[in-house]
């Protein structure tokens, strides 16, 4: 046994072959309820359960949800009592009473596990119902289901097997060159249909069942309590006397096939095949009809089959993308799975939720074929399978489409696979009953359905699935080779630009040994160990964009638990910057370092970055400079940074082969292009090189640091590293990937510290090693062994001078309550921020009314206006309102109000910040100080 | 559209409307059902009585469940953390799947079952040779699987049948597994309704999971919410209600419900007693057991929201608390306010009939009353007489035969639990200031001179009683939506919500007025005629000859 942790309470996917004892969400019924559909396709047939008054509840609710029409079944309501007395006076009050409320022809008597535990022998209950009503014309079918017995399947045939046992056939009703049909579980559409196929060839036809109208009324001026149609009770006595019996049902029982006992007791052939489903089946059920009508197909069915092998065309680039999950009873599988293969839509799952034991050996050797053709290696065919089973053959094997009943919605939403419903129950959608699979039109119908889902799927998710495709090692396609060479062509290009400046370089090497910058590096307290205990930093986060995407990475988080690089509290202006830097002075004497590491890449916020060096310089020009970077803009700036007095620059370098920096880099943002896999990490490598490249010529000090991570680029170290000394880095920097959860590596394993300790051994022969890194946040102050950062987070520029005029107050929509990211139509409530020109405050939350009800409340134009009328007033005293978007009225009513509206997708802070600026040059009073001046 | 509003008319001209329907039986039905039947009448000096709660007649189109259902489906049913197993074949574990619209979210476990159904999928072997062992298995599967904060077995008709000993396994399998398994013997045919079920869920839930955790509350006041089963977001929309008051909720039974939390549900100080016919035991014998008393409240509707946040207000008479209370009052009726004006003058006028399970007739109506909706006709699918009449009418009812085969638990005060708030005296006095407070008055008394009250309404009374009362709009449940809707008469589940809701508390109010109002707005009702705007009253698709038998065993 594993280590049981909490997480994983969460884990609830079914093992494999280990359940046996425990259904966990069933795929099946039970047997009454497949008798009582049966049962509504028997004109003036009702249904009474012999049991307690629960199973006709339940089955009557789920019926009627999923065919949305009144559903009635009768209980015999056996109590306590009955269980121990026998239920026999019950069932007869039960048939009394029925008859009296409904006067049916026939009565279904259908026996549940209570009736057959306590061994209820319906037939003779039966027998001396008739003794004591001699003169009743009403027909008792006995028909045993016992819910232990079977599912709804069986259920189903047990009754269609008791009915035709138990009416008094009488071959001479037959018409002339009479046909039967007998099919299973379909819908009333689907009923319909074949009537009218049937029908078009001149047959004269007994359908049984025939819940076409039954189950599917039309609106009438005068309800009936007793629904229309159905098979006529002289129609099914008839049945003795037809030519054929054609059954459609692969899987039916033997001893519950109605068509076997009529073969058996009145010698009519019964030829039994599937449900005409997909074209195999339907030629093959065309055929017979053919034949047995003398009559060719009609020219517009042979239409509709042109169309049907038209369309199946139109659509096959997408279907053979399909990875089906069919889930149902054993005829609807296999119906629906013959349609997928004729599709070239692999059914990788294929469950029945009955015990059918023929059913693998019948539909695997179907599916080999085309697994073959589509070299699929993983497909399964079970039966008696649960949701548990489902769900996890699903994942297993892809699947892309679940093809089923709505029961399989819990495995749509988990899985994230779409749900084609189209057998019962369906109970989450409407349009159960007018389900459309047979014949060449009804196949299409459903094909287009599955079809659509899978170009849905495309459609919405092409671009990543593209990238894992083309950008996926195992996978050396064509275009991964073209971009293969394209970074290639990149990464050499950037070497041709090293080896014009090679001359130079040595010469450079040379000087810097001597220069200021050496001595600086010696009370730097990241590039000197010696010092690091003694020398304090302080990093400014002043830099809150990033220009690439690295997979470890999510710089939303924020916590002061959480000491990584990337994190940070606060983001502040350079001016703010400045000043706390100075009030950091005050309080840390040893502070020799100023840095910027963040939160984002300095250079990608060039601007705040230089303007906060320039300020710091001024006043102390003894201070060690230093900048993080991931090098993207390094061959821009190099220069700028050495003019600056930066003395040092760390570089993030994880790998120099651009196959493995695609495994490390989702994007890289190059003015304004986004670039993916490894034409990105090409990119990002080509600048780093030249970048650390043009730094060390002007004198700075390298640093690089490597991210080492597990499986990915951990025996690529050594390569890194050797490559940034032979570039002329100083210090390299190994540390262990923190697995951030949220991050694309989140649930990666940290590199243990012993084999780190090994790498970094390695390593030492090419460049020194930085083993006493902190991997420190972006806000960090203080020695690299205490951060105190976290007592200063509010007091960031305590002293400022700046604050020359009262506080702005702004409401901010936000739901993250980081970034303004809501509507304010959808706001339920505001955030109230304040801000002195330095720092952002937060005040409160304030409760509003959603301006936006839906299009119901807003034709109400006048509630609206009085709800805005509220939050106008709500808003009194704020300047602002930053939200993501707002519609144009409200936008209008609160600038009339003298609240300005501004649009901003950015961070609070940030946020606010800038709309305070922009408020200062417009000149804009707070409205708090106005209200004070009144 | 038929929008003209009846006038209520007296008493006796109703009278004459319930013989309309009940002289088409004959005499011994029309006896038997009369008595299921009251036009209420204020005015009379002895209080009215109804018949309820007695076996179904056998054949009818009863709208009842069963035990199983009450057990399972109900009360079981909405609890998130814990692994309930149904022992038996495999029709009762599915239809007890996700119907009922009890929503969970996971709790600081991460555990919600509430998604899932488990069964051991009896079949004929386990019928022959018992099933015992499958359960066993089962139980160790779902622990091993699911990590569960307690096992709860369910069974199905035929499990006391063959003898399957449930409580023996049970007491086994958590010795075995170290996880509480608690059985519950609610076979399907026990009992004459779903009724039956709730009482045995509940004094399980009594017996073996309330007063295992001693952790305080945090707060100072702090109650369970009982009888709330979440359906469709209310019990959280009436949690929003309390916290918003500074009360703190234990824990609610059973809606988005924990036995973590019901665990420790006697550690707070007052009950709240949401739907009374499923779970007024639970409130009783933490009465007897812990001494925590009940409050009847009521949180559909705007008044009875209302009335029952104050009640509460009253019982801790607390001036802070009172005061909080009836800021968060002033404040959710400023929100809604425009609205509720606005759907009012939409919807007064309007009559409606219903027909629940045995609480929603009652509250519905009083949430509809605020609406300006009056109602013709109610009934309760299961209910007792002390829900129709008041809870004064207990000691009069007599227990027949069906009923008394169901466990009444006998408590005792538990020593060093046992705390009252109030002496007896103290308490009979705050009785008199505090509606609720441990009484329950019943529907009748809060209904209209004139309207009828009918119980275990069937098929034929509905369409008669239709008929007769052109009620504008039935509220009940899906076996009965459709046959309304085909006759052209609106409707909307008071079960499901017909996939809405919340419509409790303030907020609910308004997504039920507006739900209501979208169903009188619907323009298909332009295009369909109700029933007696083009046929004649009862054309006698019914005939005297009705002859219903008696209903009952031997």
């Amino acid at each position: 046994m594993t280590k049981r942790s909490k997480g994983a309470k969460t884990r609830n996917v079914k093992p494999e072959g280990t359940l046996e004892d425990l259904n966990v969400n069933p795929c099946k019924m039970c047997m009454p309820l497949g008798s009582v559909t049966a049962a509504y396709g028997v004109e003036g047939c009702m249904s009474i359960l012999h049991g307690s008054q629960g199973c006709a509840t339940y089955i009557r609710r789920h019926m009627a949800t999923h065919y949305n029409e009144p559903i009635d079944v009768a209980s015999s309501a056996l109590t306590e009592q009955g269980t121990v007395y026998g239920g026999e006076a019950n069932l007869h009050k039960g048939i009394d009473n029925l008859i009296k409320l409904y006067n049916p022809h026939v009565i279904n008597i259908s026996t549940t596990c209570l009736a057959e535990t306590i061994g209820e022998d319906v037939p003779s209950m039966i027998f001396r119902w008739y003794e004591s009503h001699p003169k009743s014309n009403t027909l008792l079918v006995s028909t045993p289901s016992p819910g232990y017995g079977g599912s709804q399947y069986e259920g189903y045939f047990s009754f269609l097997r008791s009915l035709v046992t138990t009416v008094p056939m009488d071959p001479s009703l037959a018409a002339a060159h009479q046909l039967n049909v007998i099919c299973g579980p379909i819908s009333p559409a689907d009923t319909r249909f074949l009537k009218q196929m049937i029908k078009s060839f001149g047959i004269h036809a007994v359908m049984l069942p025939d819940v076409s109208s039954s189950l599917d009324q039309g609106r009438l001026s005068v309800y009936n309590r007793t629904p229309e149609g159905g098979t006529k009770l002289t129609a099914i006595r008839s049945m003795a006397g037809s030519d054929l019996t054609i059954e459609l049902g692969e899987f039916v029982p033997k001893a519950m096939s109605p068509g076997q006992y009529l073969q058996d007791r009145y010698g009519v052939r019964c030829q039994r095949m599937n449900a005409p489903i997909a074209l195999r089946d339907i030629d093959a059920f065309i055929k017979i009809l053919e034949e047995f009508s003398g009559r060719k197909i009609s020219a517009s069915v042979a239409q509709e089959r042109a169309r049907y092998l038209d369309a199946m065309i139109d659509s096959h680039k997408y279907n053979s993308e399909g990875r089906a999950c069919i889930f149902g009873d054993p005829d609807f599988c296999y119906g629906i799975t013959r349609l997928c293969l004729e599709n070239g839509i692999v059914p990788v799952v294929v469950a029945a939720g009955s015990a059918c034991p023929e059913f693998k050996k019948h539909i695997q050797p179907q599916i080999d074929d085309l697994a073959q053709r589509f070299l699929v290696d993983n497909f399964d065919v079970v039966q008696a399978a649960d949701f548990g089973d489902i769900e996890r053959l699903a994942k297993k094997n892809g699947a892309n489409v679940l093809i089923g009943s709505s029961d399989g919605r819990r495995v749509e939403a988990t899985c994230a696979i779409p749900l084609i419903r189209c057998t019962f129950p369906i109970h989450d959608q409407i349009g159960g009953q007018r389900v459309r699979t047979m014949g060449y039109s009804g196949s299409l119908m459903l094909l287009d359905r599955i079809t659509n889902a899978l170009l849905l799927r495309k459609t919405s998710g092409f671009r990543a699935a593209i990238r894992n495709e083309f950008y996926d090692n195992t996978l050396l396609s064509q275009a991964h080779l073209h971009r293969q060479t394209q970074s290639e062509q990149l990464v050499a290009e950037a070497q041709a630009c090293l080896d014009d400046a090679a001359s130079d370089y040595t010469a450079t090497r040379e000087q810097q040994k001597h220069s200021e910058a050496v001595q600086k590096t010696k009370s730097h307290p990241c590039f000197t160990a010696g010092c690091s205990s003694k020398n304090a930093r302080i990093h400014l986060p002043v830099a809150p964009k990033c220009n690439i995407s690295c997979n470890y990475c999510v710089r939303r988080f924020d916590c002061p638990n959480e000491s990584r690089p990337g994190v940070t509290s606060q983001v502040l202006t350079p001016k703010q910057a400045f000043e706390y830097w100075k009030d950091a002075r005050k309080r840390i004497p040893n502070l020799t370092t100023v840095g910027i590491a963040g939160p984002g890449d300095a250079l990608a916020n060039w601007d705040k970055t230089i303007e906060t060096i320039n300020l710091i310089h001024k006043t102390d020009p003894q201070s060690v400079f230093c900048l993080s970077t991931n090098g993207l803009l390094l061959p821009r700036y190099a220069d700028k940074i050495a003019a600056a007095g930066v003395t040092h620059v760390t570089v993030t370098m994880n790998a120099i082969d651009p196959i493995i920096g695609a495994q490390i880099y989702e994007h890289v943002n190059l003015d304004g292009n986004t670039y993916i896999g490894q034409a990105a990490a090409g990119i990002l490598l080509s600048n780093q090189i030249a970048g650390i490249c043009m730094l060390v010529q002007a004198g700075v000090i390298v640093k690089v640091n490597t991210v080492l991570i597990e499986g990915v680029n951990d025996s690529h170290v050594e390569e890194v590293t050797k490559k940034a000394a032979e570039l002329g880095a100083s210090v390299s920097n190994i540390m262990q990937m923190i697995p951030v959860k949220g991050s694309v590596f989140g649930g990666k394993a940290q590199v243990p510290q012993k084999k780190l300790a090994c790498i970094r051994k390695t390593c030492r022969a090419y460049l020194p090693q930085m083993g006493h890194c902190q991997q420190c946040r972006a806000d960090a102050v203080g020695t690299l062994y205490e951060d105190l950062s976290h007592l200063f987070l509010d007091k960031k520029a305590p002293h400022t001078q700046t604050s020359h005029h009262q506080a702005y107050r702004m409401a901010v929509a936000s739901k993250s309550g980081l970034m303004v990211d809501e509507h304010f139509g959808h706001a339920q409530q505001l955030a109230i921020f304040e801000s002195n020109g330095t720092s952002v405050r937060f005040v409160e939350n304030r409760n509003l009314d959603t301006y936006c009800k839906g299009s119901d409340a807003c034709l109400k134009e006048q509630s609206k206006d009085v709800r805005m009328q509220r939050v106008v007033s709500l808003l009194a005293d704020c300047d602002a309102l930053l939200c993501l978007r707002a519609g144009t009225e409200p936008m209008r009513m609160l600038a009339d109000a003298g609240i300005e509206v501004r649009l901003t997708c950015d961070r609070i802070e940030t946020a606010v910040l800038d709309a305070e600026q922009s408020l200062v040059s417009k000149g804009i009073i707070p409205v708090l100080s106005r209200m004070q001046s009144i | 559209m038929s929008s003209e509003t009846i006038e209520a008319p007296a008493a006796n001209q109703q009278q004459s409307l319930t013989d309309k329907v009940l002289d088409q039986y004959e005499a011994k039905v029309y006896k038997n059902r009369k008595r299921h039947m009251v036009t209420v009448d204020h005015a009379l000096e002895t209080p009215q009585e109804i018949a309820a709660n007695v076996k179904t007649v056998p054949g009818m189109l009863t709208h009842r469940g069963c035990c199983f259902a009450g057990c399972k489906g109900v009360v079981l049913g909405p609890i998130k953390d814990t692994l309930t197993i149904v022992h038996g074949p495999i029709g009762c574990s599915f239809y007890t799947w996700g119907t009922r619209r009890h929503k969970a979210i996971p709790g600081d476990d991460g555990l919600n079952l509430v998604p899932y159904t488990f069964s051991t999928d009896m079949r004929e072997s386990d019928i022959v040779f018992g099933g015992e062992k499958k359960l066993m298995k089962a139980i160790e599967e779902g622990i091993e699987l699911f990590h569960p904060n307690a096992v709860f077995i369910c069974s199905t008709c035929p499990v006391g049948l063959i003898g399957d000993d449930i409580n023996a396994v049970a007491e086994r399998a958590e010795k075995k597994f170290g996880v509480k398994c608690v059985s519950f013997s609610c076979e399907g045919y026990k009992g004459v309704s779903q009724s039956a079920g709730h009482h045995i869920a509940s004094n399980q839930i009594i017996r073996h999971v309330i007063g295992e955790n001693d952790t305080p509350p945090a707060a100072q006041y702090s109650v369970n919410v009982l009888g709330e089963y979440n359906i469709g977001g209310d019990g959280w929309e009436t949690e929003r209600l309390l916290h918003r008051c500074g009360i703190e909720v234990i824990s609610v039974m059973t809606g988005d419900g924990a036995v973590a939390d019901m665990q420790r549900a006697h550690m707070a100080n007052l009950n709240l007693v949401q739907c009374h016919r499923s779970i007024n035991y639970v409130a009783e014998m933490m009465k007897t057991q812990y001494g925590i008393d009940w409050l009847k409240v009521n949180f559909v509707g705007i008044k009875s929201t209302t009335k029952s946040l104050r009640a509460i207000a009253t019982y801790f008479d607390d001036p802070a608390l009172t005061s909080r209370i009836e800021s968060v009052i002033a404040d959710e009726m400023e929100t809604i306010q425009s609205d509720l004006d606005y759907y009012r003058s939409r919807l007064t006028g309007k009559t409606a009939a219903l027909y629940v399970g045995g609480s929603r007739s009652h509250h519905y109506q009083l949430l509809l009353h605020d609406l300006g909706v009056r109602t013709v006709l109610a009934g309760y699918e299961f209910a007792h007489r002390d829900d129709y009449e008041g809870r004064q009418v207990i000691d009069s009812i007599k227990v027949d035969a069906d009923s008394k085969n169901i466990e009444t638990l006998h408590v005792e005060p538990i020593k060093g639990k046992y705390h009252v708030r109030f002496s007896a005296d103290q308490l009979e006095d705050l009785k008199g200031s505090v509606n609720g407070l441990e009484y329950y008055e019943g529907m009748m008394k809060e209904m209209d001179n004139g309207s009828l009250v009918v119980d275990d309404l069937n098929h034929f009374e509905t369409e008669a009683f239709v008929e007769l009362l052109h009620p504008d709009i039935f509220f009940s449940g899906i076996k009965d939506k459709f046959v309304l809707q085909k006759s052209g008469i609106k409707s909307r589940q008071l079960h499901s919500y017909d996939y809405q809701g919340p419509y409790a508390g303030f907020r609910g109010a308004i997504n039920f007025a507006h739900d209501l109002d979208m169903e009188f707005s619907s323009p298909i009702w332009d295009m369909v005629t109700p029933p007696w705007q083009s046929k004649p009253l009862l054309n006698g698709t019914f005939t005297n000859d009705v002859n219903f038998a008696e209903g009952g065993d031997k």
